[in-house]
């Protein structure tokens, strides 16, 4: 002041106008510190505002809020902290006595500044509430909680601020979400094992149902698990084994099941267990009296949802009625295998018997017709042609072609019998029956035969053609040679089908027979007729023939009237 | 070609035998007839023979089937092995009651210049002589 030169009377007046203006205000504070109506001073210093506190304002309500654990404040119009208890300054890590005067948006992190102005607006129309973390001298943050009102001290408003710290509330709720986790966890946890104790409630209640249901059956049964060792067996077993339960729960199969079936049931039951298909087998078992009855035994994997095995559920079946009927049938069926073969060979022999026989009895009968040509050719022509020789050598001609005839017939049969192996088509009928009719052309224009055939719709049948062309010759010329002679001979031929043969009628109005001899009628050499000429071979050529192949010939016949030969081809 | 000089018979059947040789004599178609009772006496009498000067000249051999010691197949097999040098050029007509299809067939499969079915008769003389020596007797 000093420095500014003398002053004029108005500006000394000014002056001291201002002086006791300054000194009214200063005995005003006195006043006002006298009486308790504040308690701290913000001086405005050169190095910013700078806070005096006053002793004995109100010492009960400054301890109260001094010591209170949560942090208070004060704060200017401009952000200023005019007041702040102990614990505020512990959370912010800052001296207490540092803390009057400092800016307090200096503690809240640069993220929530816009935050933090936004309270204070608020704050300043009345009052807010928020949360925001606070950050300490040495940086590091905590939540709080933010309380703020404004308060009047002497004309001037002022922010009181109660900051509560949340980050123990925080570990809380954070605790207690983990507790709300882990109960979650549990419940979860315990309806698992309910679930559990459901399922195996259901599987025993399953199981004792099987065994209920097992121990009821009339076959004996057991099961085992997919190791394949047996874990029960039902009350049958134990009936037919003789064994009793109680005292013997772990005697074994193996023991009771007959050695000589014993390795390949093992082994069976071996392949089973690692296929995993199905059980089938046939053994003997020791019954209580000690005989051992054939029992058939069959077992099926079991297998959860999975797919896996997790028993093998089995039984046996008394077979053993069965089996022994089954090995006398067989037994049987050995002897008739064993007959129709020796049967096979007779029949093999006794076609190289004829045909032997016939190939030795041709030499002497071709020599004894010779000799006696040759004889007859030493003698006098006359005596020859004399009455006392000439039947006699025509006698002899006859016996010798009669000879020679049957021993022809004979290498027919035999001929037949070799020819049986010849290879079969599907042989339409038809043409077969027209070359047949060509052959028999002089036969029928001596008879004057009228056949009728109808057979085109036949359907081919499968046979050797030779056969077939050998059936229908003998049947044709047998019609034609029987013929009635007091009638013109009528021959129909036809043919239709039955579910199993393709059946060949030949019908004539000719001689007829007697059918009583049906097998007669078929047998070799045996002739009905005497006038005709015959060899008596021919219907049995047809009989076998049509044998051979599966077939069968069939004869209708009245003496008389006529006859109607079948015969069936099967299809 | 002109008849054959020889005509040989083989057949162990002596009757067989002796109605053949009558018959030829009857037809005078050989100069020269022989008889054999078994392959092996055909052989001999085969060998014995040499080929002749004039080799178009071929024995006619009538042969049977079924002989004791060396039957008419084993004949043909042990013939045919022999040199050419030791043997005559031959024609061979079996004879046979056989007609087991098994033994037509094998003899179909010989080299062989017919077979025939027994009792030879004047016919069928005719015939071989006809089809194998394009001779025709004179009526």
């Amino acid at each position: 002041m000093t420095d500014r030169g003398p002053l004029t009377a108005a500006e000394l007046a000014q002056e001291n106008e201002a002086l006791r203006h300054r000194l009214q205000e200063a005995e005003d504070l006195i006043t006002a510190i006298r009486t308790g109506t504040i308690d701290a001073l913000a001086v405005q210093a050169p190095e910013g505002p700078r806070i005096f506190t006053l002793e004995g304002a109100d010492q009960s309500y400054r301890t109260l809020i001094e010591q209170m654990s949560e942090g208070a404040l004060l704060l200017s119009q401009n952000g200023t902290v005019l007041y702040c208890n102990a614990c505020l300054a512990g959370m912010v890590k800052a001296p207490l006595e540092s803390m009057m005067g400092v800016a307090f948006h200096d503690f809240v992190p640069t993220d929530c500044q816009a935050y933090w102005e936004d309270l204070l607006a608020k704050a300043w129309r009345g009052k807010s509430k928020g949360e925001m973390p606070l950050q300490a001298t040495n940086g590091q943050q905590r939540p709080v909680a933010l309380a703020l009102n404004v308060l009047v001290f002497n004309q001037t408003p002022v922010l009181a601020v109660i900051v509560t710290d949340v980050s123990e509330q925080r570990e809380i709720s954070a605790i207690r979400a983990r507790v709300t986790e882990q109960n979650t966890l549990l419940e979860r946890q315990q309806e698992t094992l309910r679930t559990q104790a459901q399922a195996q409630q259901a599987a025993e209640q399953t199981a004792a149902e099987t065994s209920r249901i097992l121990e009821g059956m009339p076959h004996i049964a057991w099961t085992a698990n997919s190791a394949g060792r047996n874990t029960y067996l039902n009350r049958r077993w134990f009936e037919y084994t003789g064994h009793n339960a109680q005292i013997d729960p772990a005697h074994s199969f193996s023991a009771l099941i007959h050695p000589d079936d014993l390795p390949g049931a093992v082994q069976r039951w071996r392949e089973a267990i690692e296929s995993g298909e199905a059980l089938e087998i046939e053994c003997r078992i020791r019954s209580a009296t000690g005989e051992f009855r054939w029992m058939l035994g069959r077992a099926l994997p079991s297998r959860n949802e999975q797919g896996e095995i997790i028993q093998w559920i089995g039984a046996y079946t008394d077979i053993h009625e069965h089996k022994v009927t089954q090995a006398r049938v067989a037994e049987a069926q050995e002897l008739l295998r064993a007959s129709n073969e020796q049967l096979l060979r007779i029949n093999r022999d006794l076609d190289n018997f004829i045909y032997t026989a016939s190939h030795d009895l041709k030499a002497p009968i071709n020599n004894i017709e010779g000799l006696l040509a040759a004889l007859l050719g030493e003698l006098p022509a006359e005596l020859v042609a004399g009455p006392a020789v000439e039947p006699l050598v025509r006698m002899m001609q006859g016996s010798v072609d009669r000879f020679k005839r049957t021993i022809e017939h004979l290498t027919e049969v035999t001929r037949l019998q070799k020819e049986h192996e010849q290879p079969q088509g599907l042989i339409e009928l038809a043409p077969v029956v027209r070359a047949v009719m060509l052959d028999l052309v002089p036969l029928m224009e001596a008879s004057g035969a009228q056949l009728d055939v109808d057979v085109q719709h036949c359907a081919p049948v499968p046979f050797s053609e030779k056969n077939l062309r050998s059936v229908i010759y003998n049947l044709l010329s047998n019609a034609l040679k029987y013929r009635h002679p007091d009638r013109t001979p009528r021959v129909q031929v036809r043919c239709h089908a039955t579910a199993e043969h393709q059946v060949l009628t030949v019908q004539d109005n000719g001689l007829g027979l007697k059918v009583a001899g049906n097998a007669k009628l078929f047998a070799m050499f045996q002739r009905f007729h005497d006038h005709v000429e015959g060899s008596g071979i021919g219907l049995y050529m047809v009989k076998r023939i049509m044998e051979n192949a599966g077939g069968h010939v069939e004869v209708q016949s009245t003496v008389g009237v006529g006859s109607t030969f079948s015969v069936y081809f099967r299809r | 070609m002109p008849l054959p000089s020889c005509i040989l018979l083989v057949d162990d059947d002596q009757t067989t035998n002796y109605l053949n040789r009558l018959l030829l004599k009857r037809l005078a178609v050989a100069d020269e007839l022989l008889v054999a009772q078994n392959g092996l006496e055909a052989m001999d009498a085969l060998q014995a023979r040499r080929p002749g000067p004039k080799p178009s000249e071929p024995v006619l051999v009538f042969l049977d089937v079924k002989m004791p010691v060396m039957d008419g197949f084993e004949f043909l097999q042990a013939y045919e092995h022999l040199p050419a040098a030791n043997k005559p050029e031959t024609v061979i007509v079996m004879l046979t009651t056989s007609l087991h299809p098994q033994d037509v067939e094998r003899m179909q499969q010989l080299k062989i210049a017919g077979f025939l079915n027994k009792p030879l008769t004047k016919e069928k003389i005719d015939d071989v002589l006809l089809q194998h020596f394009q001779y025709v007797p004179a009526e």
